[in-house]
């Protein structure tokens, strides 16, 4: 064996430890980029999940297509302006619904206006979205004032009745209070006593409310421009004010 | 025993996340009109929201429940709570009684005003769990320690 010299050994050593430390180096660097990859693989498996199931929800939700005839052509509602003219607008609403009385009070005086001027052909759909007593007399009362009275008066009626709304949350007001509207607006209290006070028309709501449920429509008020769900703003006051200046 | 509370906190946060998630997941529509609720975001902006919530707050949750990843879970976790306390308090100071929607449901809501403080109180402590987990960076029982075990000996980097 040769007898190494002295400096020789501690270089050696120093060699060695070098050498190790490059080992633990490049390990470290193998397992960091190894740690990364993982970091990576999960990231993207999360993100692609979250992914297909936004896409799964968009899809999913239907609210958007709506099938429905457009404006002057159903067998439910009330249509006011002219069949030629360069809009058609339709809303589906419940007389209860607090957000179609808010649509209502900020939409009502300007589409009139706008149906006068021929921009715009308006039909109301009412029916009976929320299940309840005072949504089917109201509709119900709608019904009888437009086979009865005609049109003016059922219109007058509707935005009486939105005007004056009565509150989700409290008790409804029953059949004397939406014939003392009928009669405000217009019509002759003997004809329409019989129908408002006996629910006439129950089955015209009934079938209403199954054609809204059969158009598609799962929310009041829904709002339907040329035939598009139309639900641009924040707020119901917003969707009114961009939907008339759309029109005018 | 520091690690064994980062556990409970990763159940218990995650936990929430996943059946918020679970329950709005089968109803896009209601989440969106949830959202719509708060009149904070323009019509489309509302819908993506609505459908992007339930399936991020599910990955969120299992993140957390399983351990993965669980610092960057524990992030997002908090984000969103910061994000939603936001939401919840600028609806009570606008006067406005819509339900939170945090499980479901959403819209209006007459009771209201009264559960708007409960349910900042339960984000904001749902927010420090996310928080004290970010702080930690290591619990009990966590995916992460199968995932990231070390080779090598330990150095001061995380």
């Amino acid at each position: 064996m040769p007898n190494p010299p002295k400096p020789t050994k501690s270089q050696k050593a120093q060699a060695r430890a070098e050498r190790a430390a490059e080992l633990i180096r490049q390990q470290q660097a193998a397992e960091r980029r190894r740690n990364l990859l993982v970091v990576a693989g999960v990231v993207v498996a999360m993100v692609l999940i979250v992914g297909v199931l936004f896409f799964v929800n968009a899809s999913r939700d239907s609210a958007d297509d709506i099938d429905a005839a457009p404006a002057g052509q159903s067998d439910f509602g009330l249509t006011i302006g002219d069949s030629g003219a360069p809009h058609d607008v339709v809303i589906y609403e419940d007389f209860l619904c607090p957000f179609c009385g808010q649509l209502e009070r900020e939409s009502s005086d300007q589409l009139d206006k706008l149906a006068k001027e021929g921009k715009v052909q308006v039909e109301y759909r009412p029916f009976n979205l929320l299940q309840t007593d005072y949504s089917v007399a109201a509709a119900n009362a709608f019904a009888v004032l437009l086979d009865k009275e005609g049109p003016e008066v059922a219109k007058k009626f509707h935005d009486l009745i939105y005007a004056d709304q009565p509150s989700e949350s409290g008790e409804q007001p029953g059949a004397d209070w939406l014939l003392e509207k009928a009669v405000d607006a217009g019509a002759d209290e003997a004809a329409v006593k019989p129908g408002i006070e006996g629910l006439t028309e129950k089955d015209w709501v009934e079938d209403a409310t199954k054609a809204a449920a059969d158009a598609g429509v799962s929310s009041t008020p829904t709002i339907l421009l040329d035939g598009k769900a139309y639900q641009d703003g924040r707020t119901i006051e917003e969707i009114a004010d961009n939907l008339v200046a759309e029109l005018e | 025993m520091r690690q064994w509370l980062g556990l409970v906190a990763r159940l218990v946060t995650g936990g929430v996340w996943i059946y918020a998630g679970a329950v709005k997941l089968p109803d896009p529509y209601a989440s969106v009109q949830a959202v719509r609720a708060y009149e904070l975001l323009p019509a489309s902006a509302a819908e993506a929201v609505g459908y992007l919530l339930p399936p991020l707050e599910i990955v969120v949750g299992l993140a957390l429940v399983l351990g993965l990843l669980t610092r960057g879970a524990a992030a997002v976790s908090a984000v969103l709570f910061v994000v939603f306390i936001i939401g919840i308090a600028s609806v009570w100071a606008r006067g406005m009684e819509i339900d939170c929607g945090c499980f479901g449901g959403g819209g209006y809501d007459p009771d209201a005003q009264s559960s708007y403080p409960w349910e900042i109180a339960r984000d904001a402590a749902l927010l420090l769990a996310s928080l004290y987990l970010v702080w930690l960076r290591r619990s009990r029982l966590a995916l992460d320690d199968l995932l990231f075990r070390r080779t090598t000996s330990p150095t001061h980097e995380g």
